[in-house]
């Protein structure tokens, strides 16, 4: 069979990406640029400077993607896009750029859900096999799934509320750590001991998560020990919470395995590169005797070579967009 | 040779086709979403006129000032356009090619639903102050008189920018008036 080489773009938040991805699994280029710093002076991503950013970005990154590629937009056999979900305005820029280039290189456009993308990231450097439970941890999604082949997904749970990525960046404001709050909170957590009372997440029978009541929790916990002029520990109060919020998937993950008796796990979003979430889930692997695929950090975090890998599976059925695509700021996998 | 002109500032989508100098084609679409309409129009636009993206020379874009997410797809395609294809772009803003139909000093202004954007040009239409907004009531206590017009002449778009120099794409970026607000 003939060599697929996808163009994909990701913009749908604060880092403009490109990647070129050989048959769904190579990465032959990936350009990044983020606008992490920028943001970080706001506590937080500011949409409308994304939009910006990422329009000023958007050739630069095109260019040093197809320059360490090696490759012209000509040697293409298609253009993916990250359309949801995400940021409106920047999900825009990279799908006006995605529809432009199909149109003047006549090319399939194929539009990628971001999620799908950060759990194809396991292609890239592992074959995933099917039936695989997958556990989505992000700033904006925490769900449970099982997947039975490719884009064939079957939902087990999900959060009712806050996603994890949000309850670790919400406790990072809370005790003063700048943006992002997820990996500063576990660098902190590493020096701390689990000493304070926190309540744990949904006790019931079901997969579903929650965050809100942990968070409001820590909220709540740092108000009164400053009212009552106590020094919060900080390094004691991350690790506490982040052994809740971890032990809260591994438990839903261990019901999985139980209950499904499938062998394989496949770790996809922001979260996932937290050491601890990876350590905690390959000893639970290693209970289940079941494998467990991560992607490296690179293609943790948003990336566009995991758009190209998303793209692979619909290009082989031709499941192509028109150049009426939208943009959606959310989306569900299921 | 093909000049393709692009303006997606506001409400209204519009394209244009120019021929050795001349519109030979020009499309109008009001009240659209940007994002679902704009592509699918320039491919309308330039199949009927039987013209690909290697047959053009040049790209005019207006660049604002108007709606965020709007001028930016009109930006956006310009920039990807004249980058891949290495097609030079000129851009202008809409007010200063409103102002082009007068040859006087003057205060230029086009209305959105809460107000006015204004530019301040003089007589060989160079911007002479930065661009402003005007809320709807403080357009109408404005101690001076600005003109209020909405239909800029491609013609004299063109004839104006003709001998103006061509923007790196990499560059190109919109004009952003309103201030955003950013929570703290």
């Amino acid at each position: 069979m003939m060599d697929t080489y996808i163009l994909a773009i990701e913009s749908s938040c604060d880092e403009t990406s490109m990647a070129v991805v050989k048959n769904g699994c190579e990465v032959i280029a990936l350009s990044i640029t983020t606008q992490m710093d920028t943001h970080a002076k706001y506590g937080g991503v500011v949409p409308e400077i994304a939009s910006r950013m990422h329009t000023e970005a958007i050739t630069f990154v095109l260019e040093d993607c197809l320059e360490k590629a090696q490759m012209k937009l000509e040697d293409m056999d298609a253009i993916a896009v990250t359309y949801a979900p995400g940021l409106t305005g920047s999900l825009m820029v990279g799908v006006e750029s995605a529809k432009i280039l199909a149109l003047m290189y006549h090319k399939p456009l194929i539009a990628v859900n971001h999620l799908i993308g950060h759990i194809y990231a396991n292609n890239l450097e592992n074959n995933m096999e099917y039936p695989l439970l997958a556990l989505i941890v992000s700033g904006g999604h925490t769900e449970l799934l099982v997947m039975e082949d490719d884009y064939k997904f079957k939902r087990l749970g999900e959060t009712m509320d806050d996603a994890i990525g949000e309850a670790y960046d919400k406790v990072a404001r809370v005790v003063g750590l700048p943006y992002p709050g997820g990996p500063n909170i576990e660098k902190l957590a590493r020096m701390g001991s689990h000493t304070y009372f926190l309540p744990k997440p949904v006790m019931d029978d079901t997969y579903n998560f929650s965050y809100s009541g942990l968070k409001s929790a820590v909220i709540n916990l740092v108000h009164n020990e400053t009212q009552r002029g106590n020094d919060i520990r900080k390094e004691d109060l991350a690790r506490t919470f982040q052994d809740i919020a971890i032990d809260e998937l591994v438990r839903k993950v261990d019901k999985a395995f139980k209950n499904t008796g499938i062998k394989r796990l496949v770790i996809a979003g922001g979260v996932s590169a937290n050491q601890y979430l990876k350590s905690e889930m390959s000893k639970l692997c290693q209970k289940y005797d079941a494998e467990l695929l991560i992607p490296r950090m690179l293609y943790c975090t948003d990336n566009a070579a995991m758009i190209g890998a998303a793209a692979y599976p619909k290009y082989l059925r031709k499941e192509f967009s028109s150049y009426n695509l939208e943009v959606s700021s959310s989306a569900d996998i299921v | 040779m093909y000049t393709l002109f692009i303006d997606t500032h506001y409400i209204s989508l519009h394209l244009a086709l120019f021929k050795d100098g001349l519109v030979i084609e020009e499309i109008k679409k009001e009240d659209v979403k940007h994002s679902t309409y704009f592509i699918p129009l320039l491919k309308e636009l330039l199949e009927k006129n039987d013209v690909t993206f290697d047959d053009l020379s040049g790209i005019i874009v207006v660049n604002g000032p108007g709606s965020f997410t709007g001028v930016r797809i009109g930006v956006v395609v310009a920039k990807m356009i004249s980058y891949c294809k290495n097609i030079p772009v000129k851009a202008i803003s809409y007010l200063q090619a409103l102002s082009l139909k007068y040859d006087n000093d003057l205060l230029i202004g086009i209305k959105d639903r809460n107000g006015a954007f204004v530019g301040s040009f003089n007589r060989d239409h160079d911007l002479v102050l930065d661009y402003f907004y005007l809320s709807n009531k403080e357009l109408e206590s404005y101690p001076k008189k600005i003109k209020l017009d909405e239909e800029i002449n491609l013609d004299m778009v063109y004839k104006y920018l003709k001998n103006k120099e061509d923007i790196d794409p990499h560059l190109l970026k919109p004009i952003y008036v309103k201030k955003i607000e950013v929570g703290k």
